[in-house]
């Protein structure tokens, strides 16, 4: 049996407001070649500077995916001739990758894998270059924001792996404040590495680059195993090779073969000091790690939240802030949870907004779910607020009070309308003398008919056994 | 005409506070020198229009420090905003920057007047200056000899007394060599002394740009306002200091080492002579003065040429036609023969040849034969001078190993050049400052310079024994 092998290095540009070697602004979307200054475009005479916030984040990324990380680092040159490249050499680290053998846990079909990292190194990014008819167009804009680079060792076995260490990887590079891994925006980019082997020897390794999203990822590696199965079985030997992923055809296309070992004349950058990374360094950075998806996921386990709502909780980001404050808050976290994911989530999802563009805010959350853990509206009312509030904004109470929309938990108020439900639904009574639990849920449905959903459940439940319980004590 | 440029800078800021002359007279002698010396080559752009209104400028503003005023000219690797900036390259040939070196914006805080760039050997690769693409530059004290280099039209315009300063840069003795090829004072500082943000890079770890006088104390004055630390600049170092201050103390009690190596028989026997009459004036003085051995210096030469030329490689790899500098009007059909044609026709023989050498040493399993070995035993040739510097308080010895010699001598021996620098390449190596003053002349009537070396952002001390030197030996003016 032919088996898969896969190495996956990611790229992903890093959250600063600047520059990795410069003090020009990290930005995305500007006016081509704007945000750039004399050492983006590699003039002469020009010198690298260093944004310690690239390094802040290096060591970051390098605790979060729990690497070792090296104290003592300096940068190297990788020079090549490109048009994208300002300098004709980039800025990387080759001799002293700022982390090295950390991993990520994936699980999946009962499995529970950590996927090796070999290395994390940073570096700096290229200029966009725009291909059109018989020229090149060259935005520098791009050129110089900071990257992190995260390989992992050979060790993916199939696309479901692959899949999960992305997923996995985008979610705890984003939650804690490393990248935005707009993959859509190139701020994330994956390349494969992938061979097959009947033996335990790794077979010859074919490279797919830059592909545009996750699930292309999967459906590459897919593509690739057969394509290279096929070509296996028919006696044809596998060549070292770069292709790339076609979203169009499904398939990936041929860019170049391999040859005999590219030549970069990496030597350690003269014009950057080597740095030493302390252990105080290292412990200030530690402070600013938040909780991580699975420290997110035990968490919310443990407050009794089910797992469908946990999935859809941690894809959002701030919804899991506005959560954890909110918790921290006292509110109960179950239904606070429930009212985020269902109404909330739906709503941004919908209009591809975010909680802080909502006319919702967290004080009005706070009040509803109070309000429903006290029992004071139901979640019906509860929906009816929140779908009010998100298109007129407002206080929680006003809309109660304007809508009428308060609860009815008047002892003889509601007793009057039970029994007019009992006497209108007489067959339900007698299924309940006769032992049918279910038609009390019927019959608290046809209260919350008669009051438009303002009855006080708790108080309307207990009534409507007591009164049933009566009915069928004194065969009424 | 006037000759108040041969005044010192003292006398000639006395006379500007007393309104007796003005920047621009200043300027004017300058112009009309430059025009005299026209044979020696030594300027590859003026920047006359400027420099005048400058002067206009500054009639209405108050002498406010001992350089305001002052004429200085640039070596022409050393950025200029508005101003060509050529590295002496047919590839820089219509450069003009969009910014200042930091070096240059520091002249001009102090109102100093730049009135051109200099010629020098292209990309400051060579120690004759016979590799500029805008010819050679002749030596000021025998129009048949090279200048030096690769700062030679920063020591020739100061050696004719165009101007009083100049900037040149040294890598592996640019400064040095020219200087004692000329006959006047040239320092090449600690390296992180001063700055590079701004000088086109030729070796990275080894370029510093440095001072030209025509005597000791008045290149203390110049460094005095180029150093400190710049944050453009991460190798620069945060030093704040007045370099003359020890200028005319006391020398005896002083420790001074003279290396073996830089008296052995390849050093012509007039100059070691020299500098031996300069042992015994030392001697004389209580000074202690020692024969001692440097360890690895020897290998000083080879490990220039795979380090330097290695960072040269990569630091020239820029100039490809892209975003500035020459292009080639050939037809071409791919962006791989633009560069190839750009980079053939625009970068002379020796560079081509310095850079193919240095994509050699970092090729491959090249890097680590060539490339890391070398790192390792320059550290070594570090810890030698470090150690010495704990007995001693200055080394000294010649500056080069010969006088300056004729044309065409060395072009076609690639060696040659290296061996030029024997003596002034450790420094380099061991990021140190080294600086030349002239000690006397040859039967030739040819200027012989003594090199002084000090420690790590030890100038003070090396100006205080080179000022003590020039005055016994009748240094031109103080």
């Amino acid at each position: 049996m032919l088996k898969p092998t896969i190495g996956i290095e990611v790229h992903c540009e890093l959250k600063t407001n600047s520059k990795a070697f410069s003090p020009s602004k990290n930005t995305y979307g500007e006016v081509p070649n704007k945000m750039i200054n004399e050492i983006d475009l590699g003039y002469p005479g020009t010198l690298p500077t260093l944004n310690k916030a690239l390094l802040d984040l290096g060591i970051k990324t390098a605790l979060v995916l729990h690497c070792d990380i090296t104290k003592e680092i300096f940068f190297d040159r990788k020079n090549y001739f490109y048009p994208d490249i300002p300098k004709n050499f980039q800025i990387t680290q080759n001799n002293t990758p700022i982390g090295r053998n950390g991993y990520i846990e994936v699980q999946y079909d009962g499995i529970k894998k950590n996927i090796e990292i070999e290395e994390i190194h940073m570096e700096e990014d290229t200029c966009k270059s725009i291909h059109e008819n018989n020229h090149t167009l060259l935005n520098f804009n791009r050129a110089g924001i900071p990257l992190i680079e995260i390989v992992t060792k050979p060790v993916i076995s199939n696309e479901k792996e692959a899949v999960l260490y992305l997923e996995n990887l985008r979610e705890i590079l984003l939650y804690s404040n490393i990248s935005d891994v707009k993959i859509e925006e190139g701020s994330m980019r994956c390349d494969l590495n992938i061979s097959l082997s009947e033996t335990d020897e790794l077979g010859t390794k074919v490279e797919i680059k830059n592909i545009g999203s996750i699930s292309a990822v999967a459906q590459s590696i897919l593509y690739e195993i057969k394509r290279q199965t096929k070509l296996i079985e028919e006696g044809i030997k596998i060549s070292e090779e770069t292709r790339r992923w076609d979203d169009k055809t499904s398939t990936t296309i041929l860019m170049r073969k391999k040859e005999t070992g590219n030549d970069y004349r990496y030597f350690p950058e003269p014009d950057i000091p080597k740095i030493i990374i302390d252990d105080e360094w290292i412990k200030c950075i530690k402070k600013t790690i938040p909780m991580l998806p699975n420290e997110l996921k035990e968490k919310y386990k443990k407050l009794g939240i089910n797992d469908v709502t946990i999935k859809s909780l941690i894809q959002n980001m701030d919804l899991n802030i506005l959560l954890n404050e909110l918790i921290e808050e006292n509110v109960n976290p179950v239904l606070c949870a429930n009212i985020l994911t269902a109404d909330i989530l739906s709503y941004m999802n919908k209009r591809y907004m975010k909680f802080n563009e909502l006319n919702v805010t967290k004080e009005n959350i706070k009040d509803i779910v109070d309000k429903l853990d006290k029992n004071e509206i139901s979640s019906k009312i509860a929906k009816e607020i929140i779908s009010e509030l998100l298109e007129n904004k407002g206080n929680v109470q006003d809309i109660i009070n304007k809508k009428g929309l308060k609860q009815i938990s008047d002892s003889n108020d509601l007793l009057n309308i039970i029994n007019n439900v009992i006497n209108n639904n007489i067959k339900a009574v007698e299924d309940y003398k006769n032992g049918l639990d279910r038609s009390i849920k019927f019959l608290m449905g046809q209260v919350m008919k008669e009051t438009k959903g303002q009855a006080n459940p708790k108080i309307t439940n207990d009534l409507l056994i007591k009164e049933l319980e009566n009915r069928k004590n004194n065969n009424l | 005409m006037s000759n108040y440029l041969d005044l010192s800078i003292k006398e000639i800021n006395k006379k500007l506070i007393n309104k007796e002359i003005k920047p621009l007279d200043l300027v004017m002698e300058c112009f009309n020198r430059i025009e005299e010396n026209k044979e020696y080559n030594t300027f590859i752009t003026l920047d006359k229009e400027n420099a005048i209104k400058k002067a206009k400028e500054l009639e209405n503003k108050e002498v406010d420090n001992l350089l305001f005023g002052i004429p200085i000219a640039i070596k022409d690797n050393i950025i200029t905003k508005n101003l060509k900036t050529t590295c002496a390259s047919k590839i820089l040939s219509n450069f003009i920057p969009t910014y200042d070196a930091t070096v240059i914006k520091k002249i001009k805080e102090k109102n100093m007047i730049i009135i051109g760039k200099l010629n020098m050997d292209e990309f400051a690769m060579g120690s004759t200056n016979e590799t500029s693409y805008y010819g050679n530059v002749l030596n000021s004290y025998d129009k048949e000899r090279v200048s030096g280099g690769s700062s030679g039209g920063s020591a020739v315009a100061v050696s004719r007394g165009i101007v009083p300063f100049s900037l040149g840069s040294d890598t592996g003795g640019s400064i040095r060599q020219p200087a004692a090829f000329n006959g006047v004072v040239g320092l090449k500082p600690t390296y992180g002394r001063i700055s590079r943000y701004g000088l086109v890079a030729f070796a990275s770890s080894l370029d510093q740009i440095g001072p030209f006088s025509r005597n000791v104390y008045e290149n203390a004055l110049l460094l005095n306002i180029l150093c400190g630390k710049d944050e453009k600049d991460l190798t620069s170092s945060d030093t704040n200091e007045d370099f003359t201050r020890l200028i005319g103390e006391k020398i005896d009690g002083m420790k001074i080492a003279v290396p073996n190596f830089y008296m052995s028989d390849v050093v012509n026997k007039e100059i070691k002579n020299n500098i031996e009459n300069i042992i015994e004036l030392l001697k004389d003085n209580n000074v202690k003065v020692e024969y001692v051995d440097i360890d690895y210096v020897e290998y000083a030469v080879p490990l220039y040429q795979i380090i330097a030329l290695a960072e040269a490689s990569s630091n020239l790899a820029r100039f490809d036609g892209v975003r500035y500098g020459y292009q080639t009007d050939k037809e071409v059909s791919s962006i791989d023969e633009m560069y190839k044609y750009t980079r053939k026709e625009g970068f002379g023989e020796e560079v081509k040849r310095r850079m193919m050498i240095g994509s050699y040493v970092l090729s491959g399993k090249n890097a680590k034969t060539y490339y890391y070995k070398a790192l390792k035993i320059r550290k070594k040739i570090s810890d030698s001078f470090q150690k010495l510097f704990e007995e001693y308080d200055l080394v000294i010895g010649p500056t080069t190993t010969d006088f300056a010699g004729k044309f065409n001598e060395g072009i076609n021996d690639a060696t040659k050049s290296f061996n030029d620098d024997l003596f002034t390449i450790p420094v380099n190596m061991a990021g140190l400052p080294g600086m030349s003053i002239k000690i006397g002349e040859g039967k030739n009537k040819l200027p012989i310079g003594l090199q002084i070396i000090g420690n790590k952002f030890d100038e003070a001390k090396m100006y205080k024994l080179a000022s003590f030197i020039e005055k016994e030996v009748g240094g031109k003016i103080c």
